[in-house]
């Protein structure tokens, strides 16, 4: 038996220890947006966050995760407005898309930790995700655009109340 | 030369497919789609294509056939509705290509919605499962926008006719008087929506193939869509994990397979299977043999087991013994060695003429000077990165198969031989693809998942790992060309002979798609070898393609993105360069010096309008964004190179010049392309910011092939099965870039592509511009560079 938190919410599922977590995500928890490219960890088809840092699942066991926090692409955002959602959808970055779950996952990470990156960094910390399709010009104007979403929403926010009823709600109802 | 897309046609006219195999649905009668009905079913109004004499019998009312509607209601005639508009509106286009990155739903969709009139937020795509009502389905050679621009814009624009005719009825006035845009039918201030007009009145019209040919089109000045900015349909479900692809299928009951390969490709066989181990695997359930009538799969086992994991280790587990095939013993350089025997002799024996114009011989002999060389290009792999898959099942004696394709009628016809049921019991259900570069227009991969379904009467989704996707690849097949041409004493080119070796995809997978371009020259894959009928005047010119069958005895040959002109063009580029620097001629004014609109390299309206004169205006352009002239004056060690080339087809030219700027160091060999310049003229683009999307990609792929992959042949596998051995570009790689489309209203041609064959030889030209150094083999590796400093 696995237990982990998936999205903000705990599952348990009965599988052998050293299974990899991409396959408990994908084929007993159904969050598909995971994909399996290389098997191997090297091209970053397969990365979701776990406990907060962006990690590698096709080689992971799921025992690695016990009673961890797992987040996938499906619990990025609520309304598919993450920074890099919207970044992503602006500069139009997916082809074929198969790597991009990765591909966003592993730049969430990053920005989390360098909200302001310089391109040299954005380049460093993105050319560990391979894709196919060679989308990478815009997977870094996009990454960037990220970055500059994300200040200029802090910027507006800052030491300002907003009412924000999604939240309110989810405070009525106790949700996690 | 004919075209390619009468070659197709022809195809489906004979009703078979690319093997030869019936496709049809009525016995091989065959079918061309006619007419156009536009009627009203359920609600909805529909616009199909009519099969043969649909239309026709629809229209003048002589067979007992009522109505477009009434046609349409009873399927009589099985229409093919290539879009639908609903009561409220919403505008439905089914699409038959495969979606794997290039946005073809959106930019189809922008064909119908331009002629139409449609409001852009009303539309809304289906992609269709495989069906003989929609024709040889297939998706490659940068082909759909291209093959589907007159039919859809004319379908687009009955429908709008239609819609006016029917409109101007409701609101009691000429249609002469009305206009159709965004959606609505407009007569001074009155106007009534498609929906109202579908849900009000309903549409009822025919047109016949002549009323179809003779509607015409909106010129450029008039379009809305075409040309203009706008975001593609399938990118919204890729951000957020929604899309699915064929791995994300699942159907109740299913089991997890995992093939077990055999060491060959062909002629392997099992001898003994030791599952003792692997029966300690939880979830592990058997290992079956796969028997297999068509012969795609030689001697093949799958692993079935509860989950993928259990299979994927319950494999790795298996002790087998095989029977080894004879490839097993041969080598990519044994490939590359016939290669070499079959240009220095090109003949009929092997192959068939591709160009013979003029006395080839005497200008050789009659030359002032003979430039001699001979260029390769090693095995390249597809690595698509959703390794092949196929989820499989039989209800109710009709086979289901789920999983992304690029060419469904060609899948079918081979399930049905590996089956044994009829192709109508089969339907191949599509989806999103992770990658299709040519990988998917094989359905080879569909075939142990149905043997695997039908031995154990269970779905069964069989999925590749990634090293097991490579040994099945069917890679880009290594090649051999040399290039003879002769200069005169002024530097002109006289004469020039090309001889090209490679395995031939369509002969190992679709063989009617051969064609015999010169009369009784003999029957030539023209993927192995276009692009070796470019558009310079070389005076006299004869091109040979020779199939390497030693290839064809170890894998079979791939079609991979670009395909011939992948290796054609890095030959003929760098020749032409070789040419320039012999005739001591600045490498891209030479190249302007041969590009003469004249004669055969006039062009052909629409598809090739203008010829080489719009070969000439790119590589203009990109020289003035590149400054060129600042080529003699660059740092030590600095080189700059251009190569051109017009795309997939002489009959359907994408024309595009790249000038590469790199930097060697000369410690280690290695490469540096500081900048990469690049201007396409593509005709019309239906969706221009996909247009450019395109050109990125295939670009840094042509970058990705000149440096950074290639593997070779090796005990009848590639050598490299995965990454670390295997080395696509990654973002760190990326050179700066400056692109640019010509604006432009000719008919729309390819763009999935002609990219990717520009680049090697532009840094080829530019490193021996750089130090002198000319490397002939691909992939350009740093040993090799440092070797030859």
């Amino acid at each position: 038996m696995a237990s982990f938190t998936l999205n903000g919410k705990p599952v348990s599922v009965e599988v052998s220890p050293q299974t990899p977590l991409l396959w408990v995500l994908r084929d007993n928890l159904g969050m598909t947006g995971t994909k399996f490219g290389c098997g191997i960890a090297q091209c970053g088809a397969c990365t979701v966050h776990l406990n907060g840092s962006a990690t590698r699942t096709c080689v992971l066991p799921v025992s690695a995760a016990e009673g961890g926090e797992v987040v996938t692409i499906e619990g990025l955002s609520d309304n598919d407005d993450h920074p890099l959602q919207q970044a992503w959808r602006e500069h139009q970055v997916p082809q074929c898309g198969y790597c991009q779950s990765g591909q966003i996952m592993q730049a969430a990470d990053f920005l989390s930790r360098t909200p302001d990156p310089s391109d040299e960094e954005v380049t460093e910390a993105m050319s560990g995700n391979l894709c196919r399709c060679m989308a990478y010009v815009r997977i870094h104007r996009a990454v960037k655009r990220a970055a500059e979403i994300s200040q200029a929403s802090e910027a507006s926010t800052a030491g300002v109340g907003v009412f924000d009823p999604s939240r309110d709600q989810e405070v009525t109802h106790g949700q996690v | 030369m004919a075209r390619f897309e009468d070659q197709l046609a022809a195809v489906e006219a004979q009703g078979s497919d690319a093997q030869g195999n019936d496709i049809s649905s009525n016995g091989g009668e065959g079918f061309t789609r006619r007419g156009f009905l536009i009627g009203t079913m359920a609600g909805s109004a529909m616009m199909a294509f009519g099969l043969s004499g649909a239309a026709a019998a629809a229209s003048d009312g002589s067979a007992n056939n009522g109505s477009a509607s009434e046609s349409l209601a009873a399927g009589r005639y099985e229409p093919t509705i290539w879009y639908a508009i609903a009561p409220d509106g919403t505008v439905t286009v089914h699409i038959t290509k495969a979606e794997m990155g290039q946005h073809v739903a959106t930019s189809l969709a922008r064909l119908v919605a331009e002629e139409l009139e449609a409001d852009w937020s009303s539309i809304e795509v289906v992609y269709v499962d495989s069906d003989p009502k929609w024709g040889y389905m297939v998706t490659g050679g940068s082909w759909s926008v291209h093959h589907s621009y007159l039919p859809l814009s004319r379908a687009g624009a009955a429908g709008r006719i239609a819609l006016i005719e029917a409109g101007a009825k409701l609101l009691d006035v000429d249609p002469a008087d009305c206009r159709a845009r965004h959606g609505q039918v407009i007569s001074g201030d009155k106007s009534v929506s498609y929906g109202e007009i579908v849900s009000q009145a309903g549409l009822e019209r025919t047109f016949s193939e002549e009323e179809l040919k003779e509607i015409s089109l909106k010129p450029a000045s008039e379009r809305r869509v075409l040309g203009t900015k706008g975001t593609a349909l399938d990118v919204p479900a890729k951000v957020n994990g929604e899309a699915i692809y064929g791995i994300d299928v699942t159907v109740d009951k299913m089991l997890y397979a995992r093939p077990v390969l055999p060491p060959t490709r062909f002629g392997s066989k099992p001898v003994s299977i030791d599952d003792s181990a692997a029966k300690q695997i939880d979830g592990y359930r058997q290992t079956i043999e796969l028997d297999d009538p068509s012969g795609v799969c030689q001697g093949w086992l799958a692993v079935i087991a509860d989950s993928y994991s259990s299979a994927m280790r319950a494999t790795d587990a298996l002790k087998v013994e095989w029977q080894r095939g004879d490839s097993y013993d041969i080598s990519e350089a044994d490939i590359q060695e016939q290669g070499h025997t079959l240009v220095n002799s090109p003949s009929r024996d092997n192959g068939s003429l591709f160009v013979d114009i003029g006395d080839v011989s005497s200008g050789l002999e009659g030359a002032s000077e003979v430039i001699d060389s001979t260029y390769t290009t090693s095995s390249v792999l597809h690595f698509q990165l959703e390794p092949v898959n196929a989820t499989v099942f039989e209800e109710d004696g009709h086979w289901h198969v789920h999983c992304g394709n690029q060419q469904q009628t060609l899948a079918v016809g081979m399930l049905s031989k590996a089956l044994q049921v009829d192709k109508s019991n089969i339907t191949l259900h599509q989806y999103y693809l992770g990658g299709g570069f040519g990988r998917r227009l094989y359905g080879d991969y569909t075939i142990p998942a149905a043997l695997a379904a039908k031995a154990l009467g269970r779905p069964v989704k069989m999925l590749f790992t990634r090293p097991d996707d490579t040994r099945f690849d069917c890679v880009r097949s290594p090649s051999v060309q040399r290039l003879r041409s002769g200069l005169d004493g002024n530097g002109k080119v006289v004469a020039s002979e090309h001889a090209a070796a490679a395995g031939w995809p369509s002969a190992a997978m679709a063989p009617a798609f051969l064609i015999e371009p010169v009369e009784d020259g003999g029957k030539v894959d023209s993927f192995a070898i276009s692009g070796a009928d470019h558009w310079y005047d070389v005076g006299a010119q004869r091109v040979w393609a020779q199939q390497n069958h030693k290839a064809h005895e170890v894998f079979v040959p791939g079609y991979l993105r670009s395909v011939g002109p992948g290796w054609t063009t890095w030959a003929v580029e760098q020749h032409i360069d070789e040419l320039a620097l012999a005739a001591g001629k600045d490498p891209a004014r030479f190249r302007l010096e041969l590009l003469n609109a004249e004669g055969r390299n006039a062009g052909q309206a629409p598809h090739s309008v203008g010829g080489a004169e719009r070969l000439r205006a790119v590589l203009e352009r990109a020289m003035a964004k590149a400054d060129w002239d600042s080529r003699d004056s660059l740092p030590d060690d600095v080189g700059m190179g251009v190569a051109l080339t017009f795309g997939q087809e002489r009959s359907m030219p994408t024309w595009v010049a790249c000038i590469a700027r790199v930097k060697i160091n000369r410690g280690d060999g290695s490469v540096d392309v500081e900048h990469l310049t690049a201007v396409a003229d593509a005709g019309t683009l239906a969706h221009p910011d996909g247009a450019m999307a395109q050109l990125e990609g295939s670009l840094l792929w042509g970058l990705s092939m000149a440096l950074y992959e290639g593997t070779e042949v090796e005990k009848g596998k590639p050598k490299a099965l995965n990454l670390g051995a295997y080395t696509p570009l990654r973002m760190n790689q990326v050179p700066k870039m400056d692109l640019e489309f010509v604006d432009s209203d000719a008919m729309p041609v390819g763009l999935g592509e002609p990219g990717t064959t520009v680049v090697a030889p532009a840094i080829a030209n530019a490193i021996q511009h750089a130090v002198g150094v000319r490397l002939r083999d691909m992939p350009m590796r740093a040993e090799a560079l440092k070797a030859a400093l």
